[in-house]
């Protein structure tokens, strides 16, 4: 037990792992861990490989996938960075505040299951432009959609790579750059040769592998904690930086933000095509929804343990690194080191699943639209979309994990979710309205968030309805979207009808009856 | 430009071995016709209708959550197990309510689809 002599230094300096006994982990270990976890992740891809040969296979495993592999696998892909790391840290900080981060990851997939998930599977759409494009029978929405869709994506894969940073930096020592380079070059290499067969196996072998990667050591922990009859350092409502709590605002505009943004992520969403029919889609929503629950529980026992017996973290400057630090806190030795090294794969996982995921559907984006929807379009479009959000995350600073990918939710549910949403249940929906909505609710929403960065910037603190703009701005994107399609009704598609009976009504062929 | 429509749900021959006419141009039998297109708006508007109603509810229930601790003094702090009760509350007793949502939604949408099927097959 080496929890009395070491209380963590209070120092963020980048190089602050080289000191003996500094990084969390044996530096050797976490590396043969991260390795371990990219090579399982490229094999995996690469058996796949030979199971994918058409260009149907290539795109979207002919849809041919499980409703448990599919939801393994989507859980897998939206278990980020922000939930493995950057939740158990909020949670350190913020206390029950921050637990509806992860309510909010969850309910948003009940929105989708509500809203989306059946609909959209049977649009026969394979992207967001795709159903856009279906829907409202126009090429403009299409390239509007994917412009949003790919900044989506862009903006979503960077946090990924900070994360990567971070994790790299504070457990093996090595610069920062390396983790992001890891991850972007292990990614676009399964992605390349596999496609989606293969990501469909390689995402439900990471939602397994970040489950047991959270879960055996903060058991371990508490076993060790309870076996020896620790007291907590400070009750759990005891915030240790003495920062100031959020107000009701800021819960709720988060809470609009993660339900509402879910249903528009654009790698959530390409993984309902998997699905053979509307209803298995419904269903395998709702394995993921308890894979879900199940896998959060772990993130806020982390910040829990963390807040009553090692408050310390918290001042450590790098509250999202404390998922890595906990293990080598509380138990010394070889178990310490190998549990570390789990939590280190399990991180790696995570950044890797949520990545190709992005990847996947934005190579999707990209390869239809402008080049061709060729397999080696899609090889090459998957590479570019990997490659520009490393240069962004080379450029930009890590914010705190979960706040930025909050901010993402935000700007999808500004403008993805409206046009989703009213696009599925409302027959007055024209192009032109849904241009007008999605490009208020960009504007509004990517507005909020550089005079966010701006304000941080210049006084240190940011109002809280820049934070947090989903409040205002996705209902004004709704009320946009709706009024512009009122004033140009006349734009109403003559395929509207066709479209919607094929949205909502059951595949089973109705002319031999049941 | 060659772009290649890989994906339309029954573009593909030898897709699922369902007897019968494809599944897609019986789908859109049913709203050629002014009967079928009234039995696709009301399956659309009892969909709709049965969203609404359970993120609704949900939403209720999260609101709640928060708003008992605070009602009810003293609440928060009581322990069990030496877990703090809203810590128990938000961070483990809403994933059943989420789940159980779910789950009801999931069965009362598929027996929407089965009256629809019923009405629709019959004409």
């Amino acid at each position: 037990m080496r929890r009395a002599t070491a209380t963590w230094p209070a120092n963020n300096e980048p190089g602050g792992t080289g000191r003996p006994g500094g990084a969390a982990v044996n530096a050797g270990v976490a590396i043969t861990a991260v390795a371990v976890v990219s090579l399982a992740t490229a094999v995996i891809g690469f058996y796949g490989l030979r199971i994918s040969r058409t260009t149907g296979d290539f795109y979207v495993a002919s849809r041919t996938v499980r409703p448990w592999w599919n939801a393994s696998a989507i859980g897998g892909e939206y278990l980020s960075a922000a939930s493995f790391l950057g939740v158990a840290g909020l949670i350190l900080l913020s206390g029950t505040d921050a637990l509806w981060f992860p309510v909010g990851y969850t309910a948003g997939y009940l929105m989708l299951l509500l809203f989306v998930a059946a609909p959209l599977r049977r649009s026969g759409a394979y992207t967001i432009p795709d159903f856009t494009e279906s829907r409202l029978a126009s090429r403009t929405v299409r390239r509007v959609t994917s412009l949003v869709v790919v900044m989506v994506g862009w903006l979503y894969i960077v946090p990924q790579l900070h994360g990567a940073a971070l994790a790299i930096r504070i457990t093996t020592g090595l610069p920062s750059w390396v983790g992001s380079v890891a991850v972007v070059v292990v990614v676009c290499l399964t992605v390349a040769a596999g496609g989606m067969r293969s990501i469909t196996f390689v995402q439900a072998f990471q939602y397994w592998l970040k489950l047991t990667a959270l879960a055996v050591p903060i058991l371990f922990i508490v076993f060790v904690l309870a076996g020896q009859g620790t007291q907590p350092l400070a009750p759990a409502a005891v915030n240790p930086t003495g920062a100031a709590p959020a107000g009701p605002y800021q819960n709720i505009s988060l809470l609009v933000a993660l339900l509402f943004g879910t249903l528009g992520l654009p790698h959530v969403l390409v993984r309902f095509y998997t699905n053979p029919d509307g209803h298995t889609a419904r269903r395998t929503t709702l394995i993921v929804l308890g894979l879900l629950s199940v896998f959060y529980l772990f993130p806020t026992a982390y910040g829990l343990v963390a807040r009553m017996f090692a408050p310390d973290l918290a001042r450590s400057g790098q509250p999202d690194a404390m998922v890595l630090r906990l293990p080598g806190e509380f138990l010394g030795g070889t178990a310490g080191s190998l549990l570390s090294a789990l939590v280190v794969a399990g991180a790696f996982a995570a950044f890797l699943s949520t990545t190709s995921g992005l990847v996947v559907s934005l190579a999707g984006v990209i390869s239809q639209d402008v080049l061709g929807g060729s397999v080696r379009g899609f090889r090459l479009a998957a590479v570019v979309s990997a490659v520009v959000p490393l240069g962004f995350a080379f450029m930009t600073d890590s914010l705190a994990l979960a706040g930025s990918v909050g901010l993402v939710f935000a700007f999808t549910a500004s403008t993805v979710c409206p046009v989703l949403l009213l696009g599925i249940w409302w027959r007055g929906l024209t192009d032109t309205g849904a241009i007008a909505g999605m490009v208020t609710g960009g504007v509004l929403c990517g507005g909020a968030m550089i005079a966010g960065s701006l304000a941080l910037a210049g006084s240190g603190q940011t109002p809280a309805w820049l934070a947090q703009p989903a409040a205002w701005s996705v209902p004004t994107a709704f009320a946009v979207m709706v009024l512009v399609s009122r004033a140009t009704a006349h734009r109403i598609p003559a395929t509207m009808p066709r479209t919607m009976t094929r949205l909502h009504t059951p595949e089973r062929p109705l002319a031999t009856g049941r | 430009m060659t772009r290649v429509r890989v994906t339309a749900p029954h573009a593909s021959p030898g897709g699922p071995g369902r007897g019968g006419p494809r599944p897609l141009e019986s789908r859109e039998a049913a709203q050629d016709t002014e009967v079928g297109q009234v039995f696709v708006r009301s399956l659309i508007r009892s969909q709709l209708r049965l969203a609404l109603v359970v993120a609704g509810g949900f939403l209720l229930i999260l609101a709640a959550f928060p708003l008992v601790l605070v009602a009810v003094p003293g609440l928060a702090d009581t322990k069990i197990a030496g877990i703090p009760f809203d810590w128990l509350l938000l961070g483990l007793g809403i994933y059943p309510v989420i789940g159980l949502s779910a789950w009801l939604y999931v069965r009362s949408a598929a027996r929407n689809e089965a009256r629809y099927r019923d009405l629709a097959g019959e004409q």
